[in-house]
């Protein structure tokens, strides 16, 4: 997986013209592109979560890194089609918090993140939900993620509460943690399957 | 981004001087003249834009000129079409209301005051991310977006300048003693470096890059370094005492001194709206006048700035001489009052400090446009 991610990447940001920068999701049916956007009070983890995303594919150990505030990301799925996530990171301290629809504007997935150890976090999560639901695009695909996992003996925020919450949002939940990687994969795969797709995949089945 | 692009424009108007391209000189020239008989309407001349370019590129695609062209040569064919169309209609787009002219001077005016002050702290930049060669670099970038009227360049422009500051993120995370905070990094630091730089005409430049840039080319990391600079912008123009790490108090006084200053350099002749005009019908080559502005509050007073010598006339004396003796009697009475100032120093240190950095400032810039004088 991922190896083609870069021939793949020059092919999906050549546009046929057609899609506006409104679309949540692009192009043909195998290869799609879209718009993610993390948000979460500063401090929850976010960038380190697409770090660890982004960097699995290279060795870990190595000191790449990728300090940038928007990475890509392509992943390829069982079905054979390829999703390259465009993400964008916002900035989470509380005085940027009105300038956030700037950029969750035509996101087709919003990944909204706490910690674990943090319950202003989680509440800092819930109005980002209720944010969303007024005011992101109506079929934006919302995960929530309590990172941080790794800290069981700091745990303030219990799973359940996580699980409850996105279930009556009818949101995807997961729990991570960038450091140990855990579930890092996982969440971006969910995502991937979650996304709708513009039109059926064509039954013929190329060889990869 | 492509080094060559000055040579895929050559290779454009080349094709577009080929007889057989005549039927899309045509069309483009009489999308251009279209704009003539309308008043200005951002919203609408975006879209109508918009839509040429979508026509025009299924145009090309299908025109025998480039039949058999790659994606990337019909790329570079539509990316010198947006520079010709957008070029020939810079000044019937660009800043074409009075509100938008009115805005970005707001911005401007705000931003002046805010330099006077602001500092890195007060946006909890960590130390790690203080790097004054940096952040020089990106503002001069950011400075240079007058300089084009390309949507393309003044976008590559915004976009250079996130670079640098990625650039500096990535070297703080390298170097270990940063932990990577992504955008909660880079957003402080393109606010500061946006209030250093105060690009002329903010507001319009966005507008105009967000209307008329290739919709198709709005995307990924340049629409995210865009909305940055955006956001950036939105930030400045909400800002109050909330917004920063700094007492309530000391916001207001600070900003009230700043504009005690700057009413200092603007007293007797009212700003005029001299700026706005050459920036208005010419922006290329008032280049320079752009950057002195950022750093000379009230640049508009001394409309000589960026006269070369061949230019002047003898009916222009009368005025030089007039701005010459006006200029060297603000300084001398500058130089009075900040020794006045650095004297008062001891005996007020609470305030002292803000002021008389902000006299040593104004000091420079009266040595600066007065050394331009000769």
């Amino acid at each position: 997986m991922g190896c083609g991610s870069s021939r793949l990447d020059r092919t999906s940001g050549r546009l046929n013209g057609l899609n506006n920068s409104e679309n949540a999701s692009a192009h043909d049916a195998k290869n799609l592109r879209v718009k993610l956007v993390l948000l979460g009070d500063s401090g929850v983890g976010k960038s380190c979560i697409v770090l660890r995303f982004v960097r699995g594919q290279f060795d870990p150990t190595s000191k790449v890194t990728v300090g940038a505030s928007f990475l890509s990301q392509t992943i390829a799925l069982q079905d054979s089609t390829t999703v390259k996530f465009e993400i964008w990171d916002t900035a989470g301290q509380e005085r940027y918090a009105a300038l956030a629809p700037l950029y969750y504007r035509g996101a087709g997935v919003a990944v909204i993140v706490y910690d674990i150890t943090s319950p202003e976090s989680f509440t800092k999560a819930q109005y980002w939900v209720k944010e969303l639901q007024k005011h992101g695009s109506p079929d934006i695909v919302m995960a929530l993620v309590g990172n941080k996992a790794d800290l069981h003996e700091k745990r303030e925020v219990p799973a359940q509460d996580g699980i409850d919450y996105a279930e009556k949002n009818g949101m995807f939940f997961i729990e991570t943690s960038a450091k140990t990687a855990d579930n890092i994969n996982e969440l971006f795969e969910e995502i991937a399957k979650r996304l709708p797709r513009p039109s059926q995949v064509q039954p013929s089945q190329p060889a990869s | 981004m492509e080094a060559n692009q000055s040579v895929t424009f050559y290779d454009f108007l080349d094709r577009m001087r080929n007889p057989a391209s005549l039927d899309l000189v045509r069309s483009i020239k009489s999308f251009i003249v279209s704009f003539s008989f309308y008043p200005a309407n951002p919203e609408n001349d975006g879209k109508k834009v918009q839509e040429f370019f979508l026509t025009m590129e299924t145009a090309i695609r299908d025109h025998p000129l480039w039949a058999g062209a790659t994606d990337e040569e019909i790329d570079s064919a539509m990316e010198g079409l947006e520079k010709y169309v957008m070029t020939k209609l810079f000044s019937r787009t660009f800043a074409s209301l009075p509100e938008d002219v009115k805005f970005d001077r707001e911005i401007s005016e705000k931003i002046c005051l805010l330099q006077a002050f602001l500092r890195p702290e007060h946006l909890d930049i960590p130390v790690a991310l203080q790097n004054e060669t940096s952040w020089l670099l990106a503002e001069k970038e950011l400075q240079k977006i007058n300089a084009f009227k390309a949507p393309r360049e003044k976008l590559l422009c915004i976009i250079n300048c996130c670079k640098v500051i990625n650039n500096l993120l990535l070297n703080a995370s390298m170097s270990g003693n940063h932990v990577p905070g992504g955008a909660d990094d880079f957003l402080p630091v393109i606010i500061y470096v946006t209030i250093k730089a105060n690009p002329p005409q903010l507001h319009s430049n966005l507008k105009f890059i967000q209307l008329y840039r290739r919709q198709a080319k709005l995307i990924s990391e340049a629409a995210y370094y865009l909305t940055n600079v955006v956001s950036a912008k939105s930030f400045i123009v909400d800002l109050n005492a909330k917004s920063l790490s700094i007492e309530e108090i000391e916001f207001e006084e600070s900003m009230q001194a700043a504009r005690l200053a700057n009413k200092a350099t603007l007293v007797e002749n009212p700003p005029t709206t001299f700026n706005t005009e050459v920036f208005r019908t010419d922006p290329g080559p008032s280049k320079f006048l752009d950057e002195k502005e950022t750093k000379l509050k009230g640049g508009s007073k001394y409309p000589y700035m960026d006269a070369e010598a061949g230019e002047l006339t003898v009916g222009d004396v009368e005025k030089l001489l007039s701005l010459y003796k006006d200029v060297v009697t603000r300084y001398t009475t500058l130089c009075s009052k900040v020794r006045h100032l650095s004297i008062s120093k001891t005996d007020c240190p609470a305030t002292s400090e803000g002021t008389s950095s902000l006299a040593t400032e104004l000091e420079e810039t009266c040595l600066d446009a007065n050394g331009k004088k000769e």
